[in-house]
């Protein structure tokens, strides 16, 4: 494969602490030390910036909610009464939507925009191949997704009947193998399950109506299952309380329920409100942050909202279904899902002259920019349900530019903006700082080794933007965009569609679990036990052919 | 030619097999394959006589061209050359799995074509009720580890679904089991009261005695499903299928209900979420010259048909010989099993998904994508590799001048 060399561009590249111009040399898909004989094709990045391809570790791009929100809004999917236009591009095949754009349209965008990687953190083991399939879809973006765990009635069973840890243990490293994910996720710890026996609310210390077990106990089970499992990303934890006004002593609580464990607390933007003030309701981003900044075991993605239409698809139907009267427009989809998981799809717009909306805008940015360590923060909006992927370069600018920020934070609803902790902070993010939360931080969280970071022997994805005073649009549309070597965008215009490969982990786990697996899918479950697990072969097709990406488990130190 | 080496007849007994032929999806089921495929520990009607049109001897499997044998390039190019020629062309029935819908997508973008499924019209109540107000669902495994009350609503789900009520593990006459089924004409009116008692609404007379009592146990059940089956729902079948989710979003403030749609099955729910997550739209939809348009009303298979509206119709069946609405005057690609396409322009035969091919389905409840082997050896092409070869005869034949068409590049 031919040498490209890109020549004279600032390359910002936190993981070996450079931020500096320098020239990068791209041979065979990867990154290499100045190979000692010229190049092929030169590339003029002076007056740009160079990053590693983007990723997102929190986006809902691939499954059954994902579907059923586009489903859910064909009004996404028009404008007004019109059709969309098709692309103008011939690469491009037709895909449309806004919050809840088409698996092709998703790949298309977020390449434009630099990003090279994204993870649907919401993926459950028995819609495991639909996730596979839509992620597969998705094209030039590799791809991975975590396993729903924590609802499932198994799980909740064993912990409720004291079984033997190992088993359970077990039964997480079986999941993974099965649903061939990247870690696992818990959301509302328990509170699915409870809500499918009529519970509506679920506090980390309450009993679940049936199991007799809380949220704690749930929580620090699975983070301890994945320590002993050797799975790189921490428990992604979707917490207890989600939009509840004082849920941030959920969110303290989940960090002790921890007990120093890895964790991941995602979306913690909806996890961080307060009771004080006239509307009972405010910004715990002050207490938030210094929990955070206390625990090193803890990172978060913040899934900042952005005013407009968005969906929101999540497997809290216990919280979905609180919040569904607030849908806008007025339809909600929401399912209890093969004794596992469930799903809420609720379209809402978040309005700037709301007090609520406009706080959580300020609590998001609150979080960003008062946490000390960008290595424990990723930038997501959640998407969709806080805004869709699309406007991460305005957030970018947001963060990097004050007087920007105060500028919007001024059109907000008066109390708000009058009164916003937000006012007095000065910070504004540097360069260096978004690359660690976008692609830097997020590659480590996830253990990928060779992404994330522009070294010798690392994947070439390299993005190469325009540097501009305007971030937002210098994160808009970068001048190139290289995937695993290959020119996939130039200046906002797809340039060829390959096919993403599969990020998945394989953990060690005791396989004489699958007898005890076997008994229980024959009496409670709705397939064969043998049709469950995906293999590698089926993954492949799955995914439409495209590489599969294990990742490496870490040493499990007794 | 491309056979997904299924296991040879002579060396097995009895093989695991999930039948594809209704939307149950079935897994649990056996297959022997010798001297013809039976099945083999269940009764199902329907996967037997599915299974009865694969006995060895069936008819010939060569792709016609005008009632003509030939080989499959042949064929394929001739198919090519009709969709380059049609000015709308229709592509229907779309009985096929995910491959073969991710085939059929990048054709129908390539080509202009209107989408809808066999079936579509039931598809379509779903969706127009989804569409305009939501619903909540549930799926197999919740109904049998949870439903203590299960409403069979304008169906008896049986007879369509022979294994639906062992698959809830529920016997048809268990105590759980409750059914409204006062005929097509009554249906609404029906359900709208039932909704009424439940909600608690005033009612202009007092309710029938059997109608009050089943409301007062979808209050008093813990978790109650509401069953439903589109192709039976009588027209504004979307008004019924309102009415059901009314009762559920009622039940839900107190107890806990939820609603299940049977339907989708022949691959069209399979090849509805296919398109809806590459596109953004679902069925009926097309990339037309004003962009991608989604027209659940005038994208109606049978009605373009009766209409005139389209001049080329590319039917896919490869679960059954199921021909086209009788209206189809305009010329036709088939691709179906062998025996299938009488008086087609291009017939192709295909494997069929489950039987002489592996493939994947969503099952009627939507959340759960079902692995499909191959049991018998077909020496079939799959739809995704006949659609593949004739999209790229398509471009072949666009991007050569018309005199060189046919010429091997």
């Amino acid at each position: 494969m031919s040498i490209r060399l890109i020549r004279g561009g600032r390359v910002v590249d936190p993981a070996h602490g450079i931020d500096e111009v320098r020239d990068l040399w791209i041979q065979d898909g990867r990154i290499t030390a100045p190979p000692g004989v010229p190049a092929d094709e030169e590339i003029d990045a002076s007056g740009c910036v160079i990053m590693a391809g983007g990723i997102d570790l929190h986006t809902h791009i691939g499954g059954g909610k994902v579907n059923l929100a586009r489903l859910l809004l064909p009004e996404d999917h028009r404008r007004g009464g019109d059709p969309i236009p098709l692309p103008g591009n011939p690469l491009e095949l037709a895909s449309c939507g806004g919050c809840a754009p088409g698996t092709l349209a998703t790949g298309y965008r977020y390449v434009e925009m630099g990003y090279t990687a994204a993870f649907e953190p919401a993926m459950m083991a028995c819609n495991a191949r639909h996730a596979h399939m839509e992620m597969g879809d998705t094209p030039i973006l590799d791809h991975g997704a975590y396993v729903m765990l924590g609802n499932d009635e198994l799980l909740l069973e064993m912990i409720s009947r004291g079984v033997d840890f190992q088993q359970i243990r077990d039964y997480m490293g079986w999941t993974i193998h099965a649903a061939k994910a990247m870690g696992v996720k818990v959301v509302n710890p328990g509170g699915i399950s409870a809500f499918k026996f009529n519970q509506r609310k679920l506090d980390v210390d309450q009993a679940h109506a049936h199991w007799q077990i809380t949220p704690r106990q749930v929580v620090n089970t699975l983070a301890r299952g994945l320590r002993e499992l050797g799975v790189p990303h921490p428990l992604h934890i979707h917490g207890s309380n989600l939009g509840v006004a004082g849920n941030i002593q959920s969110t303290l609580d989940t960090i002790a329920a921890l007990e120093g464990l890895p964790g991941h607390l995602t979306h913690i933007q909806f996890h961080a409100y307060g009771t004080e003030g006239p509307k009972k309701f405010s910004s715990a981003a002050l207490q938030l942050a210094e929990a955070v900044n206390a625990h090193a075991n803890i990172s978060i993605d913040v899934g900042q909202i952005m005013f407009g239409q968005t969906v929101t698809a999540s497997g809290d139907t216990m919280r979905q279904y609180a919040q569904s009267g607030l849908a806008q427009p007025r339809k909600w989809v929401g399912a209890d899902i093969e004794c596992e998981a469930g799903c809420g799809v609720v379209p809402f717009r978040y309005r700037e002259q709301s007090y609520v909306n406009a706080l959580q805008w300020v609590i998001g940015l609150e979080i960003f920019l008062l946490v000390n360590d960008p290595w424990r923060v990723v930038l997501t909006t959640d998407h969709p349900n806080g805004g869709p992927f699309t406007s991460y370069p305005h957030l970018i600018r947001l963060l990097m530019d004050r007087s920007f920020r105060e500028e919007q934070l001024a059109r907000l609803h008066p109390d708000v903006a009058a009164q916003a902790a937000l006012k007095s902070i000065t910070r504004e993010l540097s360069l260096s700082e978004i690359a660690i939360m976008t692609r830097a931080g997020p590659a480590r969280l996830l253990g990928l080794a060779d992404r994330g970071h522009l070294g010798a022997g690392a994947a070439a994805d390299v993005v190469v933007y325009r540097d501009q005073p305007d971030r937002e649009a210098m994160f808009t549309s970068p001048e190139y965009v290289f995937k695993d070597g290959t020119l996939v965008a130039r200046a906002g215009r797809i340039t060829a569609v390959t096919t993403g490969g599969t990020h998945f982990v394989e953990p060690e786990y005791d396989r004489g679990i699958e007898k005890t697996l076997r008994k229980h899918w024959e009496a409670h479950g709705s397939i064969r036990f043998d049709n469950v697990a995906i293999g590698r072969d089926e993954l492949c097709s799955c995914c439409n052919g495209g590489r599969l990406l294990p990742a490496a488990c870490f040493e499990v130190t007794p | 030619m491309t056979d997904t080496s299924p296991a040879t007849a002579a060396d097995t007994g009895p093989q695991a097999w999930t039948c594809p032929f209704c939307p149950l999806l079935c897994d649990t089921l056996a297959l022997d394959a010798q001297p013809t495929p039976r099945l083999v520990g269940a009764t199902c009607a329907k996967a037997e006589a599915a299974l009865a049109r694969f006995t060895p001897g069936g008819p010939p499997a060569s792709p016609l061209l005008g009632g003509r044998a030939v080989a499959l390039p042949e064929a394929v190019a001739a198919a090519a050359t009709l969709l380059g020629q049609s000015r709308q062309p229709l592509f229907a029935g779309l009985g096929t799995d995910v491959a073969g819908a991710r085939a059929l997508y990048p054709l129908a973008c390539a080509t202009g074509a209107i989408c809808d499924a066999a079936g579509g019209a039931a598809l379509a109540q779903g969706l127009r009720v989804l569409q305009d107000r939501g619903r909540f669902s549930t799926t197999l495994a919740e109904v049998h580890e949870r439903a203590d009350l299960l409403v069979c609503v304008g169906t008896d789900p049986a007879q369509r679904y022979p294994l639906f009520f062992e698959r809830c593990g529920l016997p048809p006459e268990d105590p759980k089991v409750a059914r409204l089924d006062p005929g097509p004409e009554a249906l609404l009116e029906t359900v709208g009261l039932l909704a009424a008692a439940v909600e608690g609404r005033p009612l202009a007379a007092p309710l029938p005695e059997p109608l009050a009592a089943l409301a007062a146990r979808l209050r008093e059940a813990r978790y109650a499903v509401l069953v439903y089956e589109t192709a039976a729902l009588p027209a504004h079948g979307a008004l019924v299928v309102e009415a059901i989710n009314r009762i559920v979003a009622s039940l839900n403030r107190s107890t806990r209900a939820a609603a299940m749609a049977l339907g989708g099955g022949e691959g069209a729910s399979t090849v509805n979420e296919v398109f809806t997550w590459l596109s953004g739209l679902p069925m009926r939809s097309r990339a037309g010259p004003a962009g991608l348009e989604h027209e659940p009303l005038r994208f109606d298979a049978a009605r373009l048909l009766a209409r005139g509206e389209v001049d080329l119709l590319l039917w896919v069946s490869s679960f059954s010989p199921a021909e086209p609405p009788a209206s189809a005057s305009v010329p036709r690609i088939v691709l179906g099993p062998p025996g299938a396409g009488q008086g087609a322009e291009v017939f192709i035969p295909v494997a069929t998904p489950g039987v002489g091919a592996a493939g994947h389905l969503f099952r009627f409840d939507g959340s759960v994508v079902v692995p499909l082997r191959a049991v018998l050896p077909q020496g079939l092409p799959t739809v995704a590799e006949v659609v593949a070869q004739i999209q790229q005869a398509l471009l072949r034949q666009r991007s050569a001048p018309a005199a060189t068409v046919g010429v091997p590049a």
